[in-house]
Parts: C-alpha cells; structure tokens; sequence
C-alpha cells in the first residue's frame, strides 16, 4: 500500500491523516508535506497514524525531524497513534519521550 | 512429512536493486517466511519490520550512492531458528550525518532494541546484517 496524505485543519491545527506505510520509499512524500506547511506558516501540527499500518526508522526520522522544524518556530507536533505495534516503534527507540502521543483526534486537540 | 523436516527445508533468497520501492516486497516475502513458522501476528509483525528495516537501512536513501551499489540480498531460513541474513555490498555509516533528518536517533537502535539476535558485520566491502528468532 501507498501513503496516503490529507491535510484539514481545526481549532488552530493542522492535521494530517496519514495512511499506509511509511517506510525508506514513502517516507519522504511525508517530509515534503510537512515541509510545505511549515513553509505555509502551519506551525501546530496533529499527525494522525490511526490509518498507518508500517513504519520504520526512516519514517521515525520524518516525524523527528517535522519536530525540530516546527519548534524552530515555536510550534508544535502531536502524534495520534493508539495502535500498540507502532507504539512499541517509538518506545524501543526511545522517542516516546519525545513526542506527544495521544489516543485520538479529540484527546490531541484538547492539549492545550 | 513431518514438521520438522519442512522446516529444515525451508529456504529462500531474495535479491534486490537498491530501489527504497523494493524493500516492500521483502518485507511481504519475510512476513510469508514467518508465518510459515508461527501464526502469532505479533511475531509475523516483528519479522516483517526487522527485515524491512535491515534491507531500508542497506538499500539507503542516497540516490548517488545506490547508483554505483550491487544489489542488497536477504536470505531467510527455518532450522532451529528462523535465521536471516541482509548483505550489501560497502559499508554503511554506523551515524547519522549531521544534516540527516534522524539527527540524534541512532540509525540502528530500532534493530538492537527489537531483535536479541542481531549483529552486524563491516569489512572493507561488504556489510552484512544477521539476525534470528526462536521457533516455538
């Protein structure tokens, strides 16, 4: 499967809700639309991974540096992902630490 | 025949370009492999992302790199253990550059953190990545 992307937005937020696999091939498809928004001034990101049904490193490697773009502008990146394969991704290699990773859209948006 | 001689008969190879559109169809062949040996889905699921990453991280996100590389192969067997080997010709940097989006992540860390069995071998051509599994 491919990667599917679409962006709305909602209370202050951008969110993409990605879908498929994001792997060393779709990977960067994902860099370039966080790229594109930050450059649009969408500095508060909600990445929804509900639909995502792979992710490896180089995926990991997007989010992270989707972060560092988006702090570089005092802005934000929430991770929506509730499925415990890819939770698992993210507390092996330590990011979950790094990230703000919520359950669903609702919960995510509610941060304040 | 019992289980363990189709086991023990149980091979297969896989040779790609270093084409990142390629390294899916690996991970579906090393998810069939797996699932030969277990029905658990939460190991059919580690193998399949063990062995995407392994080859993800051999095939390499440099197109100038990968132009002048051979292929990337994957050997999967089930003996006592479902061994997996990934070798690619070159080295692989063991650290990220500094301009890489994963800038900090330790590009192996996915691996060593999932799989007990995992080591790597660099030489002067050739890295190799091997890894394997208890069968229940």
């Amino acid at each position: 499967m491919d990667l599917s992307l679409e962006t709305r937005h909602e209370d202050g937020h951008t969110i993409i809700e990605v879908g498929g696999e994001i792997d060393v091939y779709t990977a960067p498809k994902l860099r370039d639309k966080i790229t594109e928004l930050v450059g649009n001034g969408d500095y508060n990101l909600v990445i929804d991974m509900e639909k995502v049904d792979f992710l490896d490193s180089t995926g990991l490697g997007v989010l992270v540096g989707g972060l560092k773009k988006v702090r570089a502008h005092d802005g934000s990146m929430r991770l929506i992902c509730n499925q415990e394969r890819l939770l698992k991704i993210f507390r092996i290699t330590g990011l979950a630490k790094v990230f703000a990773i919520h359950g669903s859209q609702a919960d995510a948006l509610a941060e304040r | 025949m019992p289980a363990g001689a189709a086991r023990a008969a149980t091979g297969i190879s896989v040779s790609i370009a270093r084409d990142p559109a390629l390294v899916r169809t690996v991970r579906l062949v090393a998810a069939a492999v797996a699932r030969r040996a277990s029905q658990d889905e939460e190991f059919v699921e580690e193998v399949r992302l063990a062995v995407g990453e392994a080859c993800a991280l051999l095939v390499g996100q440099d197109s100038d790199a990968r132009a002048q590389s051979g292929p990337v192969e994957v050997s999967m067997r089930l003996e006592d253990r479902l061994r997996v080997r990934v070798v690619a010709s070159g080295t692989v940097a063991v650290s990220d550059p500094p301009t890489s989006d994963i800038d900090g992540v330790e590009p192996w860390a996915l691996l060593r953190g999932l799989i007990d069995d995992f080591d790597i071998t660099l030489d002067e051509h050739l890295t190799a990545l091997t890894m394997s599994w208890p069968l229940s």
